[in-house]
């Protein structure tokens, strides 16, 4: 976004605000602080003193922009419709420009950039993992063995265990058709958090499509979506990973791009149009973008629900921001569910509330995030389900480890590696 | 600016991380919901009653203004810390302290947020019936400071008709206990009713024991259509005569009608002149009875069509409309004047015509909604305030509406405040007298004129 486009969004988004304050009972993080200086409201207040000249784009705004999960509930929320997540975004880029990235990030982001080296670096890490981390006993990931404050690995926080076989390097480019007839093609964008830590959930998403009649291209060329960078304001780097995936995917012919991350789903769909402004490859992320969709969506519009087989498991669905508000997508996955013989679902309380990952949030605000993932967890025990189910791995992984923090028996399962169970059950008769 | 001396005193009694002085924070702090802003010297947040006590020492021996603040939902300017010093955020004392199912009695903190209230009580099975629209983000001790009220004022009453006793900090520091847990308390004048609705100028409350009463069984809602708005009135008049007495009474008129049919779309009668969405409730028996002679008196009063819902779905599919008011206006223009003129009931329609003429004469959208039941309604007057020229107009023509309301025989603030957004019009409403005796009660209390200063009897600009 260029300084332009932003003051316009700017002004047209301030005037909206009536400052009502409804944005209280609605973000997590205002619930959590209960205080009038982490609130979306706040932030308008903000960005209106700074365009009055009253305020200057201080360290200290910074720090009270990065305190925001980005989960779109304010927005979804406001008689205005004031879009604070555009106002945030758009200020933490200004942010940036002006006091530049955390260290912390700023080192990320770059590896981020260089997609051999970011695998290279977490193939490494899964090597090295047992230095730093220790294995929990059930085998359901790690906790650091010394506190990391700066990479958010607080002593307590248990993070899944890296693979040493990522996803894209399991399978191949080209995944062909397990049916006779080949419906269609379909590129898979795996993300990064299925390619290195829930592999078995990408492949899930690959027979699923494979099962039925699709053919599945894993470009290996994708990378990074970006969504950790932008999100903390580095739109250069956001940038360079948008025009990377955009030829990675253009390189093939498909009918469909399928993601089962929501949010490389929601930068595919919309977010890279506001990072490809006046971008060669903005045209072409026009054409992909109308094909992109979640594969929960998939899986209700494409696929063959009747070849279910019974799946005797006790289920919750926590709706993941990205999903629900960024791709607009709740419906599919409880209607997936119902069509599932056998499976008992319930509802939680307030399935839509963020679970207090938000990317890079709750690395750097590691206690806070605990306290927005334990309301969660509260709704989800509740139900008396077994499993959670969501559709994104940042928040199957913040909830992983909210769960084995209080050693509840509770698992968490992606929806694809419900379905793909459900028509390995049908299979079997 | 307070000097480093008093930051350090204030510190010692609330615990540094409690007193904000960074730029950023004061200017967060410095308004309500209105558009007015001023920057306070430091935002103190004690944790309880004794560290209130202890800041408002602090403040009444250097003569340091202090405005209590709850949520800072307030619509006419009264948690702005008009003269700088203190903005006191109560928001951390939000303990429920005893909740008493067989009294039905609830003892909160000021900083409890009130529907935290409405569903705790809720589980024991009893109702606290104020209900403003601010129920999820307001705080009790703001609901009191400001006597609130919602939909189900008609039947129940509002925020005061629920006080029983208060703790509050007085301007010099000392702790008062007024009224108690026992409804007949009347042991001289009523301090309590005197706190309640002071908008924070002449004590600050830190705790609240409120009044429960028994959740009702059951409750049934209709949706009736009138194409000449006096209809509705009537309905209204008609029903409360029959003794029949709704929880919820909400009008619409046809420009909000219209506004909100755009905004969602639900097959709303864009041709009606007014709505009325209404609610009763109680024992099962009862609730039949009262809901079919409510749409008879609909019916006799002139109603195109009215709607009885079936199941709760059905009754939420009737509230969508009103719901969807505050998104409607918003697609309407980005800023609003959202008045509360509350006239007698049979008035209403006149109002809404002086309103229109209003409208007319200043060429702005205005739309008109509110609680029939009690008269109070919420003019809104739209506008875009990058448009210098349509604030103008906005302003004169909600000076028109304070103006009209009072000929009218109305009251400028049905459940909003005084606050000093309404200030120039108080000694109008109160007359000489009863101004003149505002103002003593306030020096009487706050001889220094520190508590919440600029606001209500301290207004300091030009009165009507
Ligand atoms: C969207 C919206 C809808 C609303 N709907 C309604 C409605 O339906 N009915 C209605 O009546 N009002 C309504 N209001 C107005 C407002 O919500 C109420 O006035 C509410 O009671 C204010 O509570 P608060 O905690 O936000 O108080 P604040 O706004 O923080 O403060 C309000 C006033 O009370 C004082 N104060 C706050 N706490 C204390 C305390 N503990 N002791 C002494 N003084 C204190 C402040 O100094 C200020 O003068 C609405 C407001 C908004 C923004």
């Amino acid at each position: 976004m260029n300084d332009r486009e932003c003051s316009r969004i700017f002004e047209n988004e301030l005037v909206k605000c009536s400052r009502c304050g409804s944005c209280r009972s609605i973000c997590p993080v205002s619930l959590a602080e209960n205080a009038e200086n982490a609130t979306p409201r706040s932030k308008v207040r903000m960005i209106e003193a700074v365009l009055e000249g009253e305020l200057a784009l201080t360290p200290g705004v910074q720090a009270r922009f990065d305190k925001c999960l980005l989960c779109k509930a304010c927005k979804a929320n406001c008689g205005g419709g004031v879009a604070t997540d555009e106002l945030i975004l758009g200020s933490r880029i200004n942010l940036v420009k002006r006091n530049g990235l955390n260290p912390v990030k700023r080192l990320a982001f770059t590896s981020l950039r260089y997609r051999k080296l970011f695998d290279l670096g977490l193939k490494l890490g899964a090597a090295f993992q047992g230095l730093i981390f220790k294995d929990l006993p059930d085998g359901s990931g790690k906790v650091a063995r010394i506190p990391l404050p700066a990479a958010g690995l607080n002593l307590r926080r248990v993070v899944p265990n890296l693979t040493t076989s990522p996803l894209r390097t399991r399978l191949p480019a080209v995944n062909k058709a397990k049916t006779p007839e080949t419906k269609g093609r379909v590129v898979f964008f795996t993300g990064c958090t299925l390619n290195y830590m829930y592999p078995q959930a990408g492949e899930a998403v690959v027979n699923i499509l494979t099962g039925n009649g699709y053919e599945v291209i894993i470009p290996p060329e994708q990378c990074c979506c970006g969504t950790p960078a932008f999100t903390s304001g580095d739109a250069a780097t956001g940038r360079v990973l948008a025009e990377q995936n955009v030829r990675a995917i253009g390189a093939y012919k498909y009918d469909h791009v399928v993601t089962a991350c929501s949010s490389c789903g929601a930068a595919l769909l919309a977010e890279y149009g506001r990072l490809l402004e006046g971008s060669p490859l903005l045209e072409d992320w026009r054409q992909l973008s109308g094909k992109v969709l979640d594969i929960a969506q998939f899986v209700v519009r494409h696929c063959d629900m009747t070849k279910f087989g019974s799946l005797p498991l006790k289920i919750t669905y926590h709706d993941a921001c990205h999903l629900v508000r960024g791709m607009k997508v709740s419906a599919e996955p409880r209607e997936i569910f119902r069509a599932i013989p056998g499976l008992e679902y319930a509802e939680m309380k307030d399935a839509d509330r963020c679970c207090g990952a938000g990317g890079t949030f709750s690395a750097v605000y590691y206690e806070l995030s605990r306290k927005i993932n334990d309301w969660k967890l509260d709704n989800a025990e509740a139900t008396g389900m077994d499993y959670v189910v969501a559709g994104c791995s940042a928040c199957r992984m913040h909830i992983t480890d909210g769960l084995s923090q209080r050693s509840s028996k509770m698992k968490v399962l992606h929806t694809a590696e419900v379905v793909a169970m459900a028509y390995e059950a049908g299979r079997k008769g | 600016m307070l000097t480093s001396s008093v930051i350090s005193e204030l510190k010692a009694i609330v615990g540094s991380g409690y007193v904000l002085t960074d730029q950023e924070d004061l200017i967060i702090y410095s308004n309500d919901a209105t558009v007015f802003n001023h920057l306070p010297a430091a935002v103190v947040q004690p944790a309880n009653r004794d560290e209130v006590a202890a800041v408002v020492k602090v403040a009444a021996a250097r003569n340091i203004p202090v405005t209590p603040r709850g949520a800072g939902t307030c619509l006419s300017g009264g948690a702005v810390p008009l003269k700088g010093g203190i903005v006191l955020d109560l928001a951390r004392l939000n303990k429920i302290r005893t909740l008493d199912a067989a009294r039905k009695i609830v003892v909160a903190e000021a900083g409890v947020v009130t529907f935290e209230i409405t569903s705790q009580a809720a589980k024991l099975g009893l109702l606290y019936p104020p209900d403003p629209s601010s129920l999820k983000e307001s705080t009790i001790g703001g609901n009191v400071a400001e006597c609130a009220g919602g939909p189900k004022g008609v039947k129940y009453g509002i925020t005061r008709n629920f006080v029983l006793g208060l703790e509050a900090v007085l301007p010099d520091g000392t702790i008062v206990e007024t009224g108690n847990a026992v409804d007949g308390d009347m042991c001289g004048p009523d301090w309590t009713m005197l706190i309640t609705g002071s908008e924070g100028t002449m004590a600050i409350v830190t705790a609240v024991t409120l009044r429960l009463v028994p959740m009702p069984e059951t409750k049934k809602t209709m949706l009736a259509t009138f194409d000449r708005l006096e209809n509705a009135a009537k309905t209204v008049s008609v029903t409360m005569g029959a003794g029949i007495i709704p929880t919820t009474l909400e009008l619409m008129d046809n420009l909000s009608i219209v506004a909100v049919e755009k905004a969602v779309r639900i097959g709303l009668p864009v041709e009606a002149a007014g709505l009325l969405l209404i609610e009763v409730d109680g024992v099962p028996s009862t609730v039949e009875e009262n809901a079919r002679r409510v749409s008879e008196i609909c019916r006799e009063c002139g109603a195109m069509e009215v709607k009885i819902a079936q199941s709760a779905a059905e009754a939420e599919d009737l509230w969508v409309a009103r719901r969807a008011v505050a998104k409607a206006f918003g697609q309407i223009a980005p800023c609003k004047f959202a008045e509360d003129s509350t006239v007698p009931r049979s008035l209403i329609p006149l109002l809404v015509d002086k309103c229109l003429e209003i409208q007319k004469k200043y060429d702005l959208p205005m739309v008109i909604v509110g609680h029939a039941g009690d008269g109070s309604m919420h003019p809104t007057i739209m506008f875009d305030k990058r448009d210098k020229d349509a604030v103008a107009r906005a302003e004169k023509a909600l000076d028109e509406v304070h103006i009209v309301t009072l000929e009218l025989g109305g009251t400028l603030s049905g459940e909003h405040g005084i606050g000093s957004a309404k200030a120039p019009y108080l000694r109008a409403e109160m007359g000489p007298v009863g101004y003149k005796l505002g103002q003593d009660v306030k020096a009487a209390l706050d001889p220094q004129g520190i508590m919440n200063p600029g606001k209500m009897f301290n207004y300091e600009g030009a009165l009507h």
